[in-house]
Order: C-alpha cells, then sequence, then structure tokens
C-alpha cells in the first residue's frame, strides 16, 4: 500500500484563458490570411505558381537594368534618366498589373462565399463592413506591393549606377521615391475599385476574372471610340470612362513628362479631375460590396 | 454566466412574401438546447437571427444578455458556429484552417496555434492536421467544422445539423462530442430533424412548426418522470409479464413498454425482467413519451 494520491486529469479540452484582441485583432488575421493567399503561401504548389510568374514578370526589366549596372556598369552609368524611366516603366508593366489584380480579387473574395467560410466568419467579433474594409485592404497592399518593388528595383538599380556610390545616388534620385508611391497609388485605385466589385458579384473565379479583363478593356475601347469621334458637347468627358487612361495619363503628370497620346491630353481634362473621378469610383466600389455583404455575414 | 442561453421577444422574419418565422417569444435558459422540426419550420432563420446575419422584420433577439443588432460584435465574440452548409476551404490544411478561425476570434497568433492543435486532437483529428480539407471524407469535415466552432473556447456555440452526412457510427462520436461541451462549460443549441439525437444530447427543447413556437420546455419535463420507455425487439408480452411478476405497473403498444415500478433500482428490475423472459432490448430511457410523439401531440393540436 502507498499513502500517495493519484489524479486523473481529463487533458480533453482547456478553456482558453488568455488574451483576445477581439475586432482589431479578426481585422489582422484576415488582412494577412488575404495576403497570404494571393501568393499561394501555405497553399498547394500549384496555387503558387501563377502570382509568383507574374511578378517574376513584371521584375525582370527593372532585375536586368540592375544586372547591368552590376556586372557591366559603362554600360548604364551614363544614361540617366535611363531607357526605362519611372513613368515609361510604370506604363510598361500595366498589363501586368491588370492580369495580378484579375487574378487576386476573385481569390481574396469567391472562395470565402462558395466554400461557406463567410458562415464561420459570422461567429467571430467582425461585422460585413469590417470583412470588405479588410479584403479590400489585402487587395490595395497587394497590388501596392506588385507596383512598388520593381520600381524599387528599379530605383536601386540606378543609383548604383551613380559615379560616386549607390548611396550619393539614393540621394540624388529621393525625390523620385514618393512620386513612385503616389503613381503606385494611382494605378491600384484605377484597377482595385472594379476588380473587387466584379469578384464580389461573380460565382466563379475564372469568370470574374474575364470579366474584369473585358471590362477593363471595354472601357478603353468605348472612351477612345467615344472622345476622338464624338461630334457633341462634353463627349470629351467620356475620356473618365476609363480608369487605365486616367491612370496613364496620370502617371506622366506627377512626374512632370508629357504623354502625347493621352486621352485626357487629347480630351483636355485635368489629370487631377481624373484622379478625383477615381476616388469617387472607388468609395461607391467600397459602398456597394458592403452593402451586397450585408445578407451574407 | 448567465442562467439564459438567448431569448426572443415577437421575432418573425420574412423571405420577401413568404414568411419564415412568426413572432416568436422564447426565453430558452442555458444548457444544451435543441432545436427541432420539419425542414422549413424555421431553425436555420432562428440561428442567423441569433447570429446577427439576418435582420428580423419584427421583434427583438439577446444571446447570453446581448442584443443580436445593438451589441453585434461584442456578441458575435462569444459564440461559435457550426453550418449545416460547407465553411470550410478546401485548399487549406485543417491546422492551418483552425489557426485561421482561432486568429479571426482575436487569438494571438502564438495561442491559435496552440488551441488549433488541441480543439484537433479533441475532436480526433490530429493525425489529419497538415492533410488538405478538400481531401477529408465527410466525417472528417463535420468534426473540423466542430472544431472550428470551438476553437475560441465561445460560451455558446450555434451546430445547425451537426449528424448531416455521417454514417451510424459517425453520428455516434458527434453525438458524444456534443455531450461534452456541455461538460466544458460551454452552452449548446443544437438544431436538428432527428428528434433522437435531440434527446440524446438535450435537456431542453424548443419546437418549431412552419415558422411558429410549438413549446419550449426542459427535455426530462417532456415525460412524466416516474415512467421508463422500453422498446424490444420481439417478446414484448413475455417481458411484460416478467415484470407484472416483478410488481411493475406496464402498458404495452406494439414492442413499446411504459414501465412503472415503485424501486429506485428499477431499471434493474427491467434488465433482470428481461434476461428472464430471453428479450432482447432495442432502447431503455426515462419517459412515457419520446421528443417524436411529443412533438406530433403539440403538433396535432396546433
Amino acid at each position: 500500500m502507498t499513502d500517495q494520491a493519484g489524479a486523473v486529469y481529463d487533458l480533453g479540452y482547456t478553456p482558453y484563458e488568455g488574451e483576445r484582441r477581439g475586432r482589431a485583432g479578426a481585422r489582422r488575421t484576415i488582412f494577412w490570411d488575404g495576403v497570404r493567399r494571393v501568393l499561394g503561401i501555405r497553399r498547394k504548389a500549384r496555387k503558387k505558381v501563377l502570382p509568383w510568374l507574374l511578378v517574376g514578370i513584371a521584375s525582370i526589366p527593372a532585375v536586368v537594368f540592375v544586372g547591368i549596372a552590376f556586372f557591366v556598369p559603362g554600360q548604364i552609368a551614363d544614361a540617366t534618366p535611363g531607357p526605362l524611366a519611372h513613368a515609361q516603366f510604370f506604363g510598361l508593366g500595366g498589363t501586368m498589373v491588370l492580369l495580378f489584380t484579375a487574378l487576386s480579387a476573385p481569390e481574396l473574395l469567391i472562395p470565402d462565399r462558395t466554400d461557406g467560410v463567410l458562415s464561420m466568419l459570422s461567429s467571430r467579433p467582425l461585422t460585413s463592413g469590417d470583412y470588405i474594409a479588410t479584403r479590400f485592404a489585402s487587395l490595395v497592399a497587394i497590388i501596392l506591393g506588385f507596383l512598388l518593388v520593381p520600381q524599387l528595383l528599379l530605383f536601386i538599380g540606378q543609383a548604383s549606377t551613380h559615379r560616386n556610390g549607390l548611396f550619393a545616388g539614393i540621394v540624388d534620385s529621393a525625390d523620385v521615391l514618393p512620386k513612385i508611391v503616389v503613381v503606385a497609388g494611382i494605378y491600384t485605385l484605377a484597377y482595385v475599385p472594379l476588380g473587387f466589385v466584379v469578384a464580389g458579384l461573380a460565382k466563379r473565379k475564372a469568370i470574374a476574372s474575364s470579366i474584369f479583363l473585358a471590362g477593363i478593356f471595354g472601357l478603353i475601347a468605348l472612351a477612345e471610340l467615344i472622345v476622338r469621334n464624338s461630334t457633341f458637347a462634353g463627349g470629351r468627358w467620356f475620356a473618365l470612362l476609363s480608369p487605365v487612361n486616367t491612370a496613364d495619363a496620370s502617371n506622366f503628370w506627377v512626374f512632370g513628362e508629357s504623354n502625347p497620346d493621352s486621352l485626357l491630353q487629347f480630351a483636355n481634362i485635368n489629370p487631377s479631375i481624373g484622379l478625383l473621378a477615381l476616388v469617387v469610383v472607388g468609395v461607391l466600389a467600397v459602398s456597394f460590396s458592403v452593402i451586397r455583404y450585408r445578407r451574407l455575414l | 454566466m448567465p442562467s439564459t442561453a438567448f431569448t426572443t421577444s415577437g421575432i418573425g422574419h420574412a423571405y420577401g412574401k413568404i414568411a419564415a418565422l412568426h413572432s416568436l417569444d422564447l426565453d430558452v435558459p442555458s444548457g444544451r438546447i435543441g432545436l427541432v422540426g420539419a425542414n422549413g419550420a424555421g431553425k436555420s432563420t432562428l440561428i442567423k437571427i441569433l447570429l446577427g446575419i439576418l435582420t428580423p422584420t419584427t421583434g427583438t433577439a439577446t444571446v447570453l444578455g446581448m442584443d443580436t443588432r445593438r451589441d453585434l460584435v461584442e456578441m458575435r465574440s462569444v459564440i461559435g458556429y457550426m453550418p449545416e452548409g460547407n465553411c470550410l476551404p478546401l485548399d487549406q490544411t485543417a491546422a492551418d484552417f483552425l489557426v485561421y478561425a482561432a486568429g479571426t476570434a482575436g487569438l494571438p497568433p502564438r495561442a491559435a496555434r496552440q488551441r488549433a492543435s488541441e480543439v484537433l486532437t479533441l475532436v480526433g483529428l490530429d493525425e489529419e492536421r497538415f492533410r488538405y480539407i478538400g481531401d477529408f471524407s465527410t466525417g472528417m469535415k463535420q468534426r473540423a467544422k466542430l472544431a472550428q466552432a470551438i476553437v475560441h473556447d465561445p460560451k455558446l456555440v450555434f451546430l445547425d445539423e451537426p449528424t448531416s452526412g455521417l454514417d451510424p457510427s459517425g453520428r455516434d462520436e458527434m453525438l458524444d462530442l456534443i455531450s461534452r461541451l456541455g461538460r466544458f462549460g460551454i452552452d449548446v443549441v443544437v438544431s436538428s430533424h432527428v428528434l433522437r439525437d435531440i434527446e440524446r444530447t438535450c435537456d431542453w427543447v424548443v419546437m418549431l412548426d412552419e415558422g411558429t413556437l410549438l413549446d419550449s420546455l426542459p427535455i426530462g419535463g417532456a415525460a412524466a418522470d416516474d415512467v421508463v420507455r422500453v422498446e424490444v425487439n420481439e417478446g414484448s408480452e413475455r417481458i411484460a409479464a416478467s415484470l407484472r411478476a416483478a410488481g411493475a405497473d406496464v402498458e404495452v403498444d406494439g414492442d413499446v413498454l411504459r414501465v412503472r415500478h415503485e424501486s429506485i433500482d428499477v431499471f434493474d428490475v427491467i434488465r433482470d425482467a428481461a434476461a428472464s423472459s430471453g428479450t432482447s432490448l432495442r432502447r431503455l430511457g426515462a419517459g412515457g413519451a419520446t421528443l417524436e410523439e411529443l412533438f406530433l401531440q403539440k403538433g396535432a393540436a396546433r
């Protein structure tokens, strides 16, 4: 016999008594989930292929530039502002951003609806407005990142060709940095709202991507057709129909360059008016999505 | 903890011109609550109103003392929900999804990982945690759905048809898990049209029929306490005779016997009678009427 007392503990369930970060914690979790989901992080390998392929393709020109700058310094040393000036580089990467938005927006919104994850979120400290705002923020962050990474590579590449070294190059070109961020924001504002609204309505990702791309190219064609051939007063304002044209015009405007091909310039519309239109469309898009999701979450 | 799980006051809801709920007044105590009714009775609509997904056309509702509209975020932070349909992302592993589910409840990342691991073990998915949910069987998906509903340690969890699509053994295990939730201090609202599941797991029942309330009462009170219901596979008359010989008052209705006996060991008396008469028992439980019989009576009386 022993006088030691034994005890049996059921470790099957332990109540949680730790920290709860409430609504802010929930929003943070959904934000980072959105970023990971679009990039295929912690998903099957096939989910990673397309986003990283697009990131790679978008970065190739900048990487090539940086490579040449490092390995064959004499080739580019005196080429400032260089064949790939930032404004032109934004224009060059436009198609990639368009494709990346077409890929990202449906990935952020559609699986949660089709897989029923929204019903799980209805027992979490969130409102439908929180969910939509957070998903929108994820999309904005992803597209901004997609635009900024190649630009920053290019910036560093150009700075590294400075005759007094990288640091001197950065200091000399520092005024370009805020312009890069502003233009990246403008392109984001041009593409994200439409992609977001379409993804909030479509039932399948492929359909959403197709509708978004068709919508963007359709608006470009419509705006070009009306503005360049219109005979009626006020026809020039149809230039604002196309967010891509507005973003392209604003891009060159911010960098202080002129773009003779710009539809806004042809229509004699100041890009600042175009920017205002983009902001209004962005607000309307988020508001529409919040209303749409009220009955879902 | 409030002694009331949820209340409704004049709650009504209509989908367009089709009324799903008609002015429901309820005051349901904490515990394990069954929500029963046929398909279209309004169970899921009531749950969606209590979760704050649907705004009632009329009336108000509270969950754990919190108004479902005014205190939506606070209320949602202490509840869990296992929907009848899918709620699982097929392209994530169970572990990753559970960490996400805990994070969306506001748990910090480290705590979320720990809770995910614990709860997956609890529901029997510890071996499957790194498998993609898309590769899960129906039973495993049901367990994963239950896991996400309790990963953040809610005070009250809504389970909508939790045994749907499960085979008999999976159903048994799920009902056992639900019964255990009460012992963990989590109140449970189980919606089901399988009344035996409710009878087995719950201590209170809310009966709905075509959007109206039939009754809301304790399951123990749904039947006479001094009556034991016995269902046999065959030989009901043989066992009835043995029971009567042992001094019991027995009513026989086909394969069902209702037994009254002075002894506090009435179940022992029934066991001995079954053994002596060579009768095999199918079911043995308290109550003169099953929940199903009671539900049919209430429905007919409406």
